[in-house]
């Protein structure tokens, strides 16, 4: 009897203690609550740390009000001009209304699960209205605040807030690469070549003045030297006219004695002398020839 | 729950967040679930009810003992670069610095301590040995480090992020995995700044605002997510053409340099043949000048010699006439082959033969005849 008391005893004491750690819940910092009365939304809880519900009547769902993370992967957008890249679009999102987000959402995997196809899309939608060259300007900010104004709209309703969308990646599918990296390859040889082609003519420009000047430079000294020389031959012709005609019968004279004596007296001539020829006039006639 | 799976702890050297500290237990899926502790919270409890065979006295020590090991849990540190948080059934109550602290026993308070002053770096573009177990010391990721840039080039960059921690409860509290967040967020703001400079310019001149930039822009992001950290510096350690057209790039510094050698060639060339072309210029001058004055000094000699000569000459002309006649002929003469024909031979023909004549032997070079030349007559003299 006893024993059977202290066994009810104990299970009511069981009993309360259960209905006592159920009552209460912890919010976490991160997290709201929504409290689900037999399955039906009844109250949503922002206030985090100790709270209490119904036991058994009631069940809590926590959501977290964290900025999310939202990764789209990487696809291929057609830009308006026909040109291809590689987006690589994030978001960053929180749950702003728990009851909502619930309903048409359910949670977060879902979420993530439902949303991702929504940034795709919007990706697609606002890059593809845009030419390439919009992503590479200071358009391309303007794009990301469209892209998250498309997010929202399209999730209207589902009790959230896309904070932000950023595109981590733009690039080029591998074959455009390839394109770009010849092109870059062809234009460095080209500037190459204009270096070289440059050096070559500063080169050949700096040789050929050099050139100038030394034919010049001699061209002028030899002007200068016949001057000098001309200068020289005038005074020395002006030296001897002045002498010589002091006595031109004599000058001729002594002169042709001098000529004598530079062109025939070096040897090697033979004369033919007749004896009466007035420097063998004695020879042929004697002392006292005549 | 969210909450669970908070920073990942992706391995890229930042902190962990309090609810994945270090590594995660084997098989546990990382931090407790407050339910679930919640579920064994109340296992215990139900262990240490009176049951049968315990007296009541061992029961209130045991009690006791159990009351004060779980009071003492309370305690705890906060390092020197530390903040501590502290959270009340999962709220935050209280930020602590420094010290020894107490706060109310699990499962009322928990408190977690995080780095705040230590500097947080993140490598874009690359790895180093830190970030993965591969020993190897760098390995390049062209698909993070490769970027167009507004010119429609492509430049491989790479740069790291350092950041701290400004306010410990935001970094906990406000967005969920903040170390991938902030790479993301670099990895962004690099593409957009560069995405609208110019190549050359990125190689050149604007690193040092596109840092600032990227650092501004990334700022301003976190801020918006209230991330509550500080981004202390944005280093661009590389930014240089891909590999694939890098030897291009290498060859046109070549080319640079062989025009510039090219034109020191060719001015060293200049500055060795002008000074030379000079001096031969002055020579040119000078030896004409020399000619100048030789010839004129030889003429005034030739003159003076003539007009001395003449001034005699006009004392006794017929005496000096055949003295000089006389002189020059025996001096000409003297060495020459001389034939003497009589002119009572004219009837015969004088026939001589020539190449005796010419093969006669001539005066030994040398000896030249100028010693039998009359004194006013030799070459020089006058000079």
């Amino acid at each position: 009897m006893t024993r059977t008391i202290l066994y009810l005893g104990v299970a009511a004491l069981l009993a309360a203690l259960i209905a006592f750690f159920s009552s209460f819940y912890f919010v976490n910092q991160t997290e709201e609550a929504l409290v689900l009365q037999f399955g039906a939304p009844q109250a949503v809880v922002t206030e985090p740390g100790l709270h209490f519900k119904t036991p058994l009547a009631q069940n809590v769902l926590f959501f977290d009000k964290r900025v999310l993370l939202l990764d789209a992967p990487t696809e291929e957008v057609i830009a308006s001009d026909k040109k291809r890249m590689m987006v690589d679009a994030f978001a960053r999102w929180r749950i702003t209304d728990p009851l909502r987000f619930y309903q048409s959402l359910i949670d977060h995997d879902t979420a993530i699960m439902r949303l991702t196809p929504i940034l795709s899309s919007s990706v697609r939608r606002v890059l593809g209205s845009q030419t390439f060259a919009a992503m590479l300007s200071g358009k391309r900010a303007q794009l990301m605040v469209d892209i998250k104004n498309a997010v929202n709209q399209d999730t209207a309703g589902f009790g959230i807030t896309i904070v932000d969308v950023r595109i981590r990646h733009a690039d080029l599918p591998q074959a455009n690469s390839l394109a770009i990296y010849s092109r870059m390859q062809k234009e460095r040889e080209r500037e190459a070549a204009e270096y070289r082609a440059e050096g070559d003519e500063t080169a050949q420009r700096i040789r050929a003045r050099a050139a100038r000047e030394v034919t010049v430079l001699t061209a002028e000294a030899t002007r200068e030297s016949e001057i000098l020389r001309g200068e020289g031959d005038a005074e020395k012709t002006r030296i001897l006219g002045q002498a010589y005609s002091q006595d031109p019968e004599f000058f001729a004279f002594f002169r042709t004695m001098q000529a004598y004596q530079d062109s025939l007296g070096t040897g090697g001539t033979t004369v033919v002398l007749s004896p009466s020829s007035d420097f063998l006039k004695y020879f042929g006639k004697g002392p006292g020839g005549k | 729950m969210p909450w669970t799976n908070s920073s990942g702890g992706n391995g890229t050297g930042g902190p962990k967040g309090p609810w994945s500290r270090g590594p995660a237990p084997p098989g546990g899926g990382g931090p407790p679930d407050i339910e679930e502790i919640l579920r064994r919270g109340q296992d215990r409890l139900r262990r240490f009810l009176p049951g049968p065979g315990f007296g009541t006295g061992t029961l209130i020590v045991a009690a006791l003992i159990v009351a004060v090991i779980w009071l003492l849990t309370g305690i705890y540190f906060v390092g020197a670069s530390e903040q501590g948080i502290v959270l009340r059934f999962g709220q935050y109550v209280n930020r602590t610095g420094p010290g020894m602290h107490y706060h109310l026993p699990w499962p009322i308070e928990t408190a977690y301590t995080l780095d705040v002053t230590h500097q947080r770096q993140i490598n874009i573009g690359y790895r180093t040995a830190q970030d993965t177990d591969d020993a190897t010391a760098q390995e390049d990721m062209p698909t993070e480090a490769n970027m167009l840039t507004g010119d429609e080039n492509i430049i491989d960059i790479n740069f790291t992020v350092g950041w701290v921690i400004r306010d410990a409860g935001d970094y906990l509290f406000n967005v969920e995995d903040p170390d991938a967040t902030i790479k993301a967020v670099a990895e962004s703001a690099m593409r957009e700044v560069v995405g609208r400079s110019a190549f050359e310019n990125i190689l050149t001149q604007d690193r040092e605002t596109i840092q600032i930039e990227v650092k501004a822009l990334m700022q301003k992001t976190l801020d918006g997510y209230g991330a509550g950290v500080t981004i202390t510096n944005v280093n661009m350690q590389k930014a240089d053409p891909p590999g694939e057209v890098i030897a291009a790039y290498r060859d046109v510094q070549a080319a640079r340099a062989d025009q510039e050698r090219m034109r020191n060639e060719a001015e060293g060339y200049a500055n060795k043949v002008i000074p030379e072309a000079r001096g031969r210029a002055a020579r040119i001058v000078q030896d004409a000048e020399a000619y100048r004055q030789q010839v004129i000094a030889e003429a005034s000699g030739q003159s003076r010699r003539f007009l001395s000569v003449l001034a005699q000459y006009r004392t006794a002309p017929d005496i000096t006439r055949r003295r000089i006649y006389l002189e020059t002929m025996s001096g000409i003469l003297g060495t020459m082959n001389k034939v003497i024909v009589d002119d009572s031979a004219k009837g015969v023909v004088p026939y001589f033969q020539l190449p005796s004549m010419l093969n006669a032997p001539r005066p030994p070079a040398g000896a030249t005849a100028t010693t039998n030349l009359p004194a006013d007559l030799s070459q020089g003299s006058g000079q």
